[in-house]
């Protein structure tokens, strides 16, 4: 059936069922491969995106239930969060890469709701995205490193 | 849509020779391997140069454009080592090229370009001398060119920042300018390499070329290409290794699905060819997933039904327990142990690992009437091709491997059999078809880390050193991933960790077992080091505790004085032997940085460990806390002696994601079996670290000029035992089990 979502402030159109995961709607359909599929079952946290502007598992978000609503992905991240995605890059954080996408997307939300997270909020804002890489420490130095900014 | 990655002039050079389907020294038996047959030829493009695009491409692994656009070809995979970056500062270095004109694009696979498998930590170690030739030759070329244009001596010119000066005169050419008349010049067969001190890249930290498309969502992985009139499968493997498909029920026809296939799958000794199941085909993924999911197969019979992990570690116990096979004995360990003195004994175990990528296993194939094009995120392009042209009875020449990123790989992604899955599809549908391993296909299919049996015995003198040593190992072997008959330990297997111990005691007997899985068994990151590296610290932990002595004072007086010590480990390039002065080195500063004597806070705990693997040197110090009965590792000091480093951000990178997997695999880290089943199948039943858990990591990286050695691999062996031995300071619980049940 016709979706109609808010993806990165445009309007998008797709034929999909309405229990399509917003997560397979985005790459399969609207051809936004940024956001991955790492899991199916909101374990590890790849596919993460924001709706509303929160951290959501869009492996487990059914698209008939996010029409209308607005859904910010990774490929939308530089212009919304310049500062977060620079940090990123300035503080080498990702090594394979794959997961980079939801710790951002977690990141972002984290800082919109608390521009000074301390340590304690970072962990619990972020132990839902698996890095098999190990690269939380430098995560972590980059979440302060903007939040420094803001402070 | 994200287009596949551009694959520079790759395709066209060096065909038909036969695939190395080797992992380590795997095929070559126990002959040395002969590494100079595949080393590349620099200078085998040479004709190239006449080419009327005004492109010098001096080699294979870099071309400058009329612009000055420098573009230097990855042969090596990227899986997050920053492999990508790393070989091309090497070649830049040498170029003199701004580091802002350079593109890194990765190449198909194809022996042009020499040994491009991705593992056992040695791509800049095997690569090194020969792209500072690659970027020397350019170099040079330059710089006559630009001699002839001026017409003075080139001895008077040299390069930097992407221009030729003439010394004399102050006279300086852009590289863009002198391309066209480079390119006509001949190749120099042995180009100056700049010293040490010189060097640009070398030795000095550069972000990931790769790191700004990764947060643009940009990057493109194993699972992000796509073609048109592409479709997506997902496959219903066989629950248990070698059974096949008895019966299933079609699925009803539905929106989306567009075909079910049957598909043959091998068993124990199958190496790299598909588990067979039951194929789903559909218009995308998420339809394939649903409808996989829902299907109800039937399995035949499996010569593993009744394989289980329990039963598999009493017999591993029972192999340390009895004599195995001998493979070192010296003095009379017998007599030894007869004797007086304190006696002391441990057996230790570790579980079944499964890799667990990121990125679950995927791939895109296309199989045409001329031949196949396949994009996937391999380890070794140039195995995958010799397989898939096998696979399609085609020449490798009409089969092309085209590496994307990886999304995590840790040795996973060595194996392509989920690549022969998407080509099989691709031929029997007429279509390109990707294939996506859900993330329970890969617990429960994975090429596991073996699970092991270590025992140890030791007799102490009146000063608490070892005067006898005994050490046995028994675990399933990676060759039976090959040929199932063959249970017994490698001699490389051994290597890691077990046959190369840093030290020697007057009575010392080593031996070793095997047996059969009833899994397929793989190299997962630093492989039997993990075990090894384990079951020897944390006994030399005891037998420091035995003795009433400091862990790192005791260990120091273990190693025999700086030098050399032969010990067994023939993987290329020879001739690097294990270096006790190195060692002792890493062991020293991790006491020192950690500043291992100084009193700590209450419930504050330190444990160490130290390992040689892949020609590094790595010593690590755990810290752990103890509040109201829960342990937590809270920091961890890392002392890294890799030789000669490329990109110094890289290495500390390497070596805090090694505390993570290691730990990983100290606390959390088991996969069991039952029925032949794997009874694990995602991120719940079988957890890794996360950011609340993940320690404060420092790292010190050793100045040397030794030989490049591994990066990717050697930090995690000394992390489960360091954990392990901090625990023990903790708690006086001496953990000889992984995972620690805490």
């Amino acid at each position: 059936m016709a979706v109609e979502l808010m993806v990165n402030g445009s309007r998008r159109r797709l034929e999909a069922p309405e229990d399509t995961p917003l997560l397979w709607a985005l790459r399969d359909d609207l051809g936004l491969t940024g956001t991955k599929f790492g899991c199916g079952r909101a374990l590890c946290g790849a596919c993460t995106v924001r709706v509303e502007g929160v951290a959501t598992r869009s492996c487990q978000t059914p698209i008939g239930g996010v029409q209308g609503k607005a859904i910010a992905t990774i490929e939308g991240l530089r212009e919304s969060h310049p500062a977060l995605v620079e940090a990123w890059v300035a503080n080498n954080v990702p090594q394979c890469g794959y997961c980079q996408a939801g710790q951002l997307m977690s990141a972002a939300a984290l800082l919109d709701g608390n521009p000074t997270p301390t340590d304690a909020d970072i962990d619990a804002a972020m132990s839902g995205n698996i890095c098999r890489c190990g690269t939380y420490g430098r995560i972590r130095a980059a979440i302060k490193q903007v939040a420094e900014g803001a402070a | 849509m994200i287009r596949p990655q551009t694959q520079a002039f790759a395709a066209t050079h060096g065909r038909g020779a036969p695939a190395n389907l080797s992992r380590r020294r795997f095929m070559q038996g126990s002959t040395a391997l002969v590494l100079g047959a595949a080393t590349p030829m620099l200078g085998a493009a040479a004709g190239a140069n006449r080419d009327a695009q005004a492109t010098l491409a001096p080699n294979v692994f870099l071309a400058i454009d009329g612009d000055g656009g420098v573009t230097i070809t990855a042969s090596r995979s990227e899986m997050g080592q920053g492999v990508r970056t790393a070989l091309a500062q090497i070649v830049a270095d040498e170029l003199e090229a701004d580091w802002g004109a350079i593109t890194v694009a990765q190449a198909v696979g194809d022996p042009v370009y020499g040994d491009q498998n991705t593992d056992g930590s040695q791509s800049i170690r095997l690569l090194f001398d020969t792209l500072r030739q690659a970027g020397a030759a350019a170099r040079e070329m330059l710089c006559e060119a630009a001699a002839q244009e001026w017409g003075v001596p080139a001895a008077e010119c040299d390069a930097a920042e992407h221009a030729v000066r003439h010394q004399p005169s102050g006279r300086t050419l852009g590289y863009a300018q002198l391309v066209p008349a480079a390119a006509d010049l001949p190749v120099p067969a042995n180009p100056p390499l700049k010293s040490r001190a010189d060097y640009r890249y070398i030795g000095k930290g550069q972000v990931h070329v790769d790191a700004n498309d990764v947060v643009d969502g940009q990057a493109a992985f194993g699972m992000d290409v796509t073609l048109p009139n592409m479709a997506h499968a997902v496959i219903v493997r066989p629950p248990v290794l070698g059974a096949t498909v008895a019966s299933f029920t079609e699925p009803p026809a539905q929106p989306g699905l567009i075909g079910v296939e049957t598909l043959d799958g091998v068993g124990l000794g199958g190496m790299f060819q598909p588990l067979g199941g039951v194929a789903v085909i559909a218009d995308r993924t998420w339809t394939a997933i649903k409808i996989a999911d829902a299907l109800q197969v039937e399995w035949g019979e499996s010569p593993h039904d009744g394989f289980d992990s329990t039963t598999l570690a009493g017999q591993l116990r029972e192999l340390v327990r009895a004599d195995g096979e001998r493979m070192f004995d010296q003095g009379d360990v017998e007599a030894s142990f007869a004797a007086d003195g304190q006696d002391v004994e441990a057996l230790y175990e570790t579980a079944f690992l499964s890799h667990a990528p990121m990125e679950p296993p995927c791939a895109l194939a296309n199989v045409t009437a001329t031949g196949c094009e396949v994009w996937a995120p391999v380890q070794d392009p140039q195995s995958t091709r010799g397989l898939v042209a096998q696979q399609l009875g085609l020449d490798p020449a009409q089969v092309t491997v085209r590496v994307t990123l990886l999304g995590g790989a840790f040795g996973r992604k060595s194996k392509p059999d989920f690549v022969l899955e998407a080509v099989e599809l691709s031929k029997r549908l007429a279509r390109p078809i990707r294939v996506t391993w859900r993330r329970e296909d890969d617990i429960r299919h994975d090429y596991y880390h073996a699970a092991s049996a270590q025992y140890h015995r030791a007799k102490l003198d009146a000063e608490g050193r070892p005067t006898a040593w005994l050490q046995r190992t028994a675990f399933p072997s990676i060759q039976t991933t090959f040929n199932k008959a063959a249970v017994a330990p490698a001699g490389w297997e051994l290597e890691m960790g077990f046959s190369n111990l840093p030290f020697r005691v007057p009575n010392q007997r080593f031996e070793y077992a095997g047996v059969e899985p009833g899994v397929r068994i793989g190299w997962l990151r630093s492989v039997c080091n993990i075990f090894h590296s384990f079951s020897s610290n944390v006994f030399i932990d005891e037998l420091a505790a035995a003795a009433g002595q400091d862990p790192i004072a005791y260990r120091l007086a273990l190693l025999g004085e700086s030098g050399a010590l032969e010990v067994p480990g023939t993987q290329p390039p020879e001739g690097h032997a294990l270096d006790l002065g190195r060692l002792r080195h890493v062991i020293e500063r991790a006491r020192d940085v950690s500043d291992w004597n100084a009193a700590r806070a209450a419930g504050r705990s330190l444990g160490f460990a130290v390992h040689h693997s892949f020609r590094s040197y790595v010593a690590a110090v755990v810290e752990v806390q103890e509040d109201a009965g829960t342990l937590s590792a809270e920091r961890v000091h890392v002392v890294l002696d890799c030789g000669t480093y490329i990109n110094p951000d890289t290495c500390r990178a390497q070596m805090e994601g090694a505390v993570v997997f290691g730990l990983s695999i100290a606390m959390r880290g088991e996969i069991t079996m039952r029925d032949g089943r794997v009874q694990q199948d995602n991120f719940d039943g079988y957890p890794v670290l996360r950011m609340g858990e993940s320690p404060d990591i420092t790292v010190e990286l050793v100045a040397s000029d030794a030989l490049p050695a591994g990066v990717g691999e050697p930090g995690v062996p000394p992390v489960p035992p360091a954990f392990v031995n901090a625990v023990f300071a903790a708690t006086g619980n001496r953990h000889r089990t992984l995972p620690v049940r805490a």
